[in-house]
């Protein structure tokens, strides 16, 4: 495991007697890029304004590898701390051409390095045609490319993107991710970034780190925290899931649609979470479950499947199978989707 | 189909409702009530042969120019620097007691700057309160640099509600975005901030120099004439037209000068803001002593020009056993200015609808009409003047100087030069309240079956109502303290709380003068506290 670029301890920031930050930890990597999500006002720009100095602590530390940055109030103040930010609004300064935005932040080396550094940052996020423009003549994608261009122009040892890219519409955010990948890795910062887009999250994250009320609920791989979530709540943040509540007995919880089995022992009581993917359906003409709507939803089909007790759980098989609306079927679960939850 | 034919503006017209209303006159009739009077004033000012007016030309347009340029260059310096900072520290930093002055510091703007004049100059004279406080170490405020101190004092907060909007939204965000860039507070501020309120800042620099000109009370007493002063003097003391309407569209020119610079201005900042979306930064908290440091700071502004004036004239009233009883004055003053209110409101309701649905020509008369900003009242009373002349000299066939003479009167040429002065400060927030609704929302209305009737009740009024009270208060508070048009063409037994404060003031007789200023303040500021509420409310 290589150094961290940044430690985050105990982070506590109270705001109108609401824990806005409580009790957070965070450890970035270099060359890693970490996601928060969570819903509006869980707390996830607070998080990351603190980390970049804008906003002080109630308590908790930050340390770089080099230095203490935070304890309490702030020690390193923002410009001195070497982080690089892109903002929700992109924040591009109005009165100055995209070169000299690009331009700001780099203060030392003569005017020909400066500006051959710039002009190479532009040209990693595809803009260098654009130099002489003004930010309000650029495209919003445009802009938002300018934004990470300026933010990683002084080569900080991280970056800090908020939400970053939900002002864009859909293919180009698509584009955006990639181009914002490909230019983070090239210069081997460690990359923290908010959002509330749960797809965005886990297609950009290495580490993912799910925000509720304040805390940090689970971290870990995506595929980790989508398969095995840690609560109800947790696993809403990451696609639909099914719950059901019941009683742990030998060492299984019985759904209507099938027993789980429990991994951790010694629990009476437990809340079961399936993936709709973890439900395989099969026509069968005795089975005793029932399609009772069948939605196309990109490569999948969504099925609501009614089990004989009446409760109804939302499946996805792919989209080639001959499901329809009122076929009986015969259901199986899949135990790497299932999970139980105290 | 049938539907959205129906729902088009052409076809609304012709709608089967019976009632319709064109737009297009609406916005036409503002445009004519702001242009006329200055179009009027041409044939008035080549009227006569011109011998008076080139000897005036040698004897005091020099001395007129040249105060008029030091006014407007002092009055500039002075409200930026009492506005920028305090803008910067209540649009960026939390304190206690931030909101207190951020509803305190607009408050100078129910301050006739005459009344400001009076009591600075009653207070630094031999004799007076801050003369002997200070040993005589305080200048007397007058001439030209105690204008320009009143002007400061009276004027930042134009410059001040401008700049802490532009800091307080694009503002503090680039400022953090500098900071995080490695750029410490004081580059952050010079370089990004202020570069990116700066055409906030100069828009309401030109505003103050607008309204610089435009003064007649201040100048006159304090002894450092402009332009308004000439006017009245050429139309009061002289019977002089052609002489007053000459200065008039000299002084007109200068501040259209001003108002394009500010419109230009603004039009750009729009470009430049389109990038982007905003929402709030939150404001950096300062701790208990730096805090109250700022707190005084921002209270410097608010007690110059608001407390310390009223402070020195309420003890003047009560030191004053034998007041001349202003309730005609009061009268007069809320008679024209509540009427002048409810006319606005009508024209600026009016020109907001002609520029949300009514047509290039529309749009271009309401344009014309936001120009009447910059017509100084002295100027509206000459050109409304010259109107009744004309038309006058038209059904009677008497000749000019004559005709014009006999029709200085009546209440209703009144209340037509003040729209012709005012309307555009209806227009502005009438136009931006209706801005927000869409026409989509019409069409929603329509489509759930409301009555064109119904829309306007139900849509309209509910979402712009507020922007209709903001309209009409303004117009009230500026009709309240509007001097020069009012001394022009008021009729003779009509009384204003401004023209009996001036009187007073011009005899030397400030003891007297104090009760109707205070009594213009004490009306002024409670609709002042009116408009910032609804601004706030508006803003969350």
């Amino acid at each position: 495991m290589t150094n961290p670029t940044l430690r985050a301890t105990g982070l506590t920031k109270l705001r109108g007697g609401k824990r806005v930050l409580d009790n957070v930890d965070l450890t970035l990597e270099q060359g890693s890029v970490t996601a928060i999500l969570g819903p509006s006002g869980a707390g996830k720009s607070t998080l990351l304004r603190a980390i970049a100095g804008l906003e002080d602590l109630e308590s908790g530390t930050i340390e770089s590898d080099t230095q203490i940055l935070t304890n309490g109030g702030a020690l390193v103040l923002p410009e001195h701390r070497n982080i690089g930010m892109v903002f929700q609004d992109f924040s591009l300064f109005p009165h100055l051409s995209v070169i000299d935005n690009v331009l700001f932040g780099l203060r030392r080396g003569s005017n020909e390095e400066r500006r051959s550094r710039a002009l190479a940052m532009l040209e990693q996020v595809h803009l260098a045609g654009r130099a002489n423009d003004y930010p309000h003549m650029l495209s919003g994608g445009e802009q938002q490319r300018i934004a990470l261009a300026r933010a990683l122009a002084p080569a900080p040892d991280m970056i800090l993107l908020d939400e970053a890219f939900s002002g864009l519409d859909g293919k180009l955010r698509a584009e955006l991710r990639d181009t914002a990948l490909a230019a983070i890795a090239a210069q081997g910062a460690a990359a923290l970034m908010v959002t509330h887009d749960a797809e965005e999250a886990m297609y950009m994250a290495d580490t993912l780190a799910l925000m509720i009320d304040g805390q940090i609920v689970q971290s870990g791989a995506p595929a980790e925290l989508y398969l095995n979530p840690v609560s109800a709540s947790a696993a809403r943040l990451l696609g639909e899931i099914n719950e059901w509540d019941g009683p742990i007995e030998n060492g299984k919880l019985q759904t209507p649609f099938g027993p789980i089995p429990a991994t951790a022992s010694g629990l009476s009581q437990g809340m079961a979470l399936v993936r709709p993917e973890g439900i395989d359906i099969s026509l069968n003409p005795a089975g005793e479950y029932r399609a009772q709507d069948v939605h196309a939803l990109g490569a999948n089909l969504a099925i609501r499947v009614e089990a004989p007790d009446s409760t109804i759980w939302l499946t996805k098989i792919t989209i080639e199978s001959a499901v329809k609306a009122g076929d009986r079927l015969q259901v199986t679960l899949n135990p790497h989707f299932c999970t139980i939850a105290v | 189909m049938a539907i959205t034919q129906r729902l088009s503006p052409a076809a609304e017209r012709r709608d089967r409702s019976g009632w319709s209303f064109d737009p297009k006159i609406a916005g036409i009739a503002g445009a004519l009530i702001c242009a006329l009077p200055v179009m009027a004033l041409v044939p008035m000012a080549i009227a006569g042969g011109g011998g008076h007016f080139s000897h005036l030309f040698e004897t005091v347009l020099g001395t007129y120019t040249f105060n008029s340029i030091l006014l407007v260059a002092a009055a500039m310096a002075g409200t930026t620097l009492l506005a920028v900072p305090t803008a910067w520290l209540t649009a960026r930093y939390e304190f206690a007691g931030r909101r207190l002055a951020m509803v305190l510091l607009p408050l100078p703007l129910a301050m006739p700057s005459y009344v400001a004049a009076y009591a600075w100059m009653s207070m630094s004279v031999a004799g007076g309160p801050l003369n002997a406080a200070t040993g005589g170490l305080f200048p007397s405020i007058s001439g030209v640099a105690g204008a320009s101190f009143v002007f400061s004092l009276c004027f930042y907060p134009y410059v001040f509600l401008l700049a802490r909007q532009a800091f307080a939204s694009e503002g503090s965000h680039s400022f953090e975005a500098a900071r995080i860039l490695g750029a410490g507070p004081f580059r952050a501020f010079w370089k990004v901030a202020l570069p990116i309120a700066r055409p906030a800042i100069m828009a309401g620099l030109a505003l103050v120099a607008m309204e610089t000109l435009a003064d007649y009370g201040t100048v006159d007493f304090l002894g450092s004439p402009t332009f308004t002063v000439g006017i009245i003097r050429a139309w009061i003391s002289f019977g002089d037209p052609e002489a007053a309407a000459r200065m008039a569209l000299i002084l007109v020119i200068l501040t259209l000068a001003f108002f394009g610079f500010e419109r230009w201005i603004r039009r750009r900042r729009s470009i430049a803001q389109a990038g982007g979306r905003h929402r709030p930064n939150p404001r950096v908290q300062l701790s208990g002593g730096r805090g109250a440091v700022a707190l005084l700071f921002c209270l410097i502004p608010v007690t110059l020009g608001l407390f310390a004036p009223v402070a020195h004239l309420l003890q003047l009233t009560l030191e004053t056993p034998r007041q001349a009883s202003p309730w005609a004055a009061v009268g007069g003053t809320l008679t024209v200015a509540s009427l002048s209110a409810l006319l606005a409101i009508v024209i600026g309701v009016g020109a907001a609808y002609a520029a949300r649905s009514g047509g290039t020509l529309a749009r271009i008369s309401v344009r014309i009409a936001h120009a009447g900003y910059a017509v100084p009242g002295a100027v509206a009373a000459l050109g409304v003047i010259a109107i009744l002349g004309a038309a006058q000299s038209l059904i009677g066939g008497i000749s000019w100087a004559a005709s014009v003479t006999i029709s200085g009167g009546g209440l209703l040429a009144l209340l037509f030069a003040y729209q012709a002065r005012f309307a555009a400060a209806a227009i502005g927030p009438c136009e931006s309240a209706f801005q927000r609704i869409t026409h989509s929302m019409d069409q929603a209305a329509r489509s759930l079956g409301a009555s064109r009737f119904e829309v306007i009740r139900r849509v309209h009024l509910p979402l712009a109502s507020s922007g209709m009270i903001t309209a009409a208060a303004l117009v009230f508070i500026e009709v309240m303290k509007e001097l020069p048009a009012t001394m022009i063409l008021r009729p003779l037994d009509f009384e204003t709380l401004a023209i009996s404060a001036h009187h007073f003031a011009s005899d030397e007789r400030l003891a007297q003068a104090a009760l109707p200023s205070l009594i213009l303040v004490g009306l002024g500021i409670p609709v002042m506290l009116l408009i910032g509420w609804l601004s706030e409310r508006e803003q969350t």
